[in-house]
């Protein structure tokens, strides 16, 4: 057996989900949800903004809030510094004194213990949450809103994509943030979110009393939150035209770092206390879909990867070996021609193709959904060429700390 | 049935669609790669069946033949190359790749004879290769000795190298192995008429070459 023929289970998969994906995208409760209207009566709303060490883009994060087109009477921003150590305090003090604007200061506990704070000092109805290095479009607000009508959807999440991708890396991460905002608004109509992320997403207040504080989730109170929601019975929700833009990484070591937290914590807590949703046919689309193929999409990653590294090994090995003093000029040199009957035609190349042309189509589909702006050619030639090689490194690197119980700071 | 369940099934529908028009398209290239192979042959069939012709009808000036056979021998190499990647690809196993196989290995020795005809009757003195394989695990130097024979060919231009896989169930080149007295020790090589076993490297190949054969103009 080829090492090629342990990939192609895997390789079905992505395929059968990207189909899902798009049989769900193209069904009735998606469609309605894509030409929901916007509500003509607004609640009241409180955003908050957790901080720890974010003086360069505080500010900016708040003017954005402060920007929303939203009645000023029921929106309220709550900026809360988690004891930052660095000019945080003094990038906020600028808002003090704002009439929309409400500032809390508290020793430093974590995310979580910033947005519990920030909870209990407001009796908004809507509570909403952005992270301090994101930045949303002035309807935002009122795209998201409209989805709480439904008495049954406890949060609802966004449309995200990379502010200002500057880099081949950020270009990466943003047509992957594309392809999510496709994933989230096709997954949200049937109730198959496991996640509400830090950048403008919204709890019903009412709820949130509910069912309990946000809680450090294994560095993912986000996903915690969100697990815990769906396991109570709640629906979470997607508005794909509320647009919000957030910093990515800039660097393949901060992504890693990153990326390795937010998949140790899928791995902790659906591993852990939330074991009783996987393959739970009670969770609809969730339990029977998403998160057993988001469990083995991990796997997936590393065995592709894996069986990558031994093919290229072994035809890097073979081709030095078969050189027995073949002058290296005359191995380099191209001897194929471009020939069609040369084309690597293997079930394996062809499936993978398409594998990668139905994320393409995803892609392309989030951007025209969502009315992302900005080029996305080079965010999808990266993401093809570098996120195969790059996101098995904090696979690898998650799987290892979960099984050998080891814990990261969040940076 | 719920529409999770009802979209999970299209797209297992869908999918299984999808996998079958894959696997189609491999069955039908691998299929178009043999037709291609076999239309081939049976141009090259034809070409060495003109120069036998050409020969017998020039048998007064035999050497004005002698361009039509550097012909035959860069097709030869062509489809040789080409037999080696259906291979890869389909199996050494697999019956349609062993008819060709054979029917280019018929090639291969009607273009030996007529080389060493001409060669007889014009007075040329070409290197002439026969490399003996095998595919069937009991030659882990094959690979090495082919690549390095194809550097030799593709450097020399008066190099021509035949190569047979050894174990083909193929009269004539039983009885061309029989003639020579190769004996099944991998890979096996008769340069300018002189046998020899196995491979280590490039250099100590070049070595079983006749002083001077190994050059980059004409051998006179």
């Amino acid at each position: 057996m080829s090492p090629e023929t342990l990939a192609y289970p895997f390789l079905f998969l992505a395929v059968f989900f990207e189909a899902f994906v798009l049989v769900t995208f193209l069904s009735k409760p998606a469609k309605i949800a894509r030409a929901r209207r916007k509500s003509a009566v607004l609640p009241s709303v409180a955003v908050i903004v957790p901080c720890y060490n974010e003086a360069s883009t505080v500010a900016g994060t708040a003017e954005s809030l402060l920007a929303l087109d939203y009645p000023k009477d029921k929106l309220e921003i709550i900026l809360v510094d988690d004891g930052s150590t660095d000019a945080t305090p003094a990038a906020m003090a600028k808002f003090e004194g704002h009439s929309q604007v409400r500032i809390l200061r508290k020793e430093n506990g974590g995310k979580h213990t910033a947005l519990n704070a920030a909870i209990q000092m407001t009796n908004a109805e809507i509570i909403g949450c952005l992270d301090a290095d994101s930045f949303v479009e002035p309807d935002a607000l009122k795209e998201i809103v409209p989805c709480f009508e439904d008495p049954k959807v406890a949060a609802v999440t966004a449309a995200m994509s990379v502010h200002k991708p500057d880099n081949v890396l950020r270009q990466m991460q943003n047509a992957e943030y594309i392809f999510g905002i496709t994933l989230r608004h096709a997954l949200a109509s049937v109730n198959g979110l496991y996640v509400t992320p830090g950048p403008f997403s919204f709890y019903r207040h009412s709820i949130l009393d509910k069912v309990g504080a946000f809680r450090f989730g294994h560095q993912t109170e986000d996903m915690e939150m969100a697990l815990r929601l769906q396991k109570k019975g709640y629906k979470i929700d997607n508005a794909p035209y509320a647009r919000v833009y957030t910093k990515a990484p800039a660097t393949v070591g901060s992504l890693i770092r990153q990326r390795t937290r937010w998949t140790t914590g899928f791995i902790r807590n659906v591993l852990g206390e939330y074991r009783g949703l996987v393959g739970n046919p009670d969770y609809g689309a969730l339990g029977m879909l998403v998160l057993p193929i988001g469990i083995t999409a991990i796997a997936s990653g590393i065995m592709l990867f894996s069986v990558s590294v031994f093919d290229l090994v072994r035809h890097a090995t073979q081709a030095v070996s078969m050189r027995a003093g073949v002058p290296l000029s005359y191995s380099l040199a191209p001897h194929a021609s471009f020939d069609w009957f040369y084309f690597p035609a293997s079930f394996y190349l062809l499936l993978a193709a398409l594998t990668i042309s139905a994320t393409l189509t995803l892609i392309v589909i989030g951007k025209r959904l969502s009315k992302t702006p900005g080029n996305l050619f080079l965010g999808l030639v990266s993401y093809v060429f570098l996120y195969g090689f790059i996101a098995p490194l904090w696979l690898l690197r998650a799987a290892g700390d979960a099984m050998f119980r080891r814990n990261r700071a969040w940076r | 049935m719920s529409l999770v369940a009802r979209n999970a099934l299209i797209a297992l529908g869908i999918t299984l669609a999808l996998m079958g028009t894959v696997a189609y398209a491999v069955n039908y290239l691998n299929k178009a790669r043999l037709a291609d192979l076999s239309a081939m042959e049976d141009q090259l069939s034809i070409d060495t069946l003109a120069l036998d012709t050409q020969f017998s009808l020039l048998e007064n000036a035999p050497c004005e033949s002698a361009a039509s056979s550097t012909t035959v021998i860069e097709k030869l190499n062509d489809l040789g190359s080409r037999l080696a990647y259906a291979e890869s690809q389909l199996g050494a196993g697999n019956p349609q790749v062993i008819r060709l196989k054979e029917q280019y290995s018929l090639l291969e020795i009607r273009d030996y004879l007529a080389t060493k005809r001409l060669a007889a009757a014009c007075g040329t003195r070409p290197v002439i290769v026969l490399y003996f394989y095998s595919n069937q695990g009991d030659c882990a130097d094959c690979d090495k000795a082919g690549y390095a024979l194809s550097y030799l060919r593709d450097t020399y231009p008066f190099v021509r190298v035949y190569s047979f896989d050894y174990n083909l169930d193929l009269s004539a080149l039983q009885t061309l192995i029989a003639l020579n007295r190769v004996k099944h020790e991998l890979p096996a090589f008769i340069i300018s008429g002189r046998k020899s076993y196995g491979f280590t490297t490039l250099a100590e190949l070049e070595k079983r070459f006749p002083k001077g054969a190994l050059a980059t103009t004409t051998p006179q």
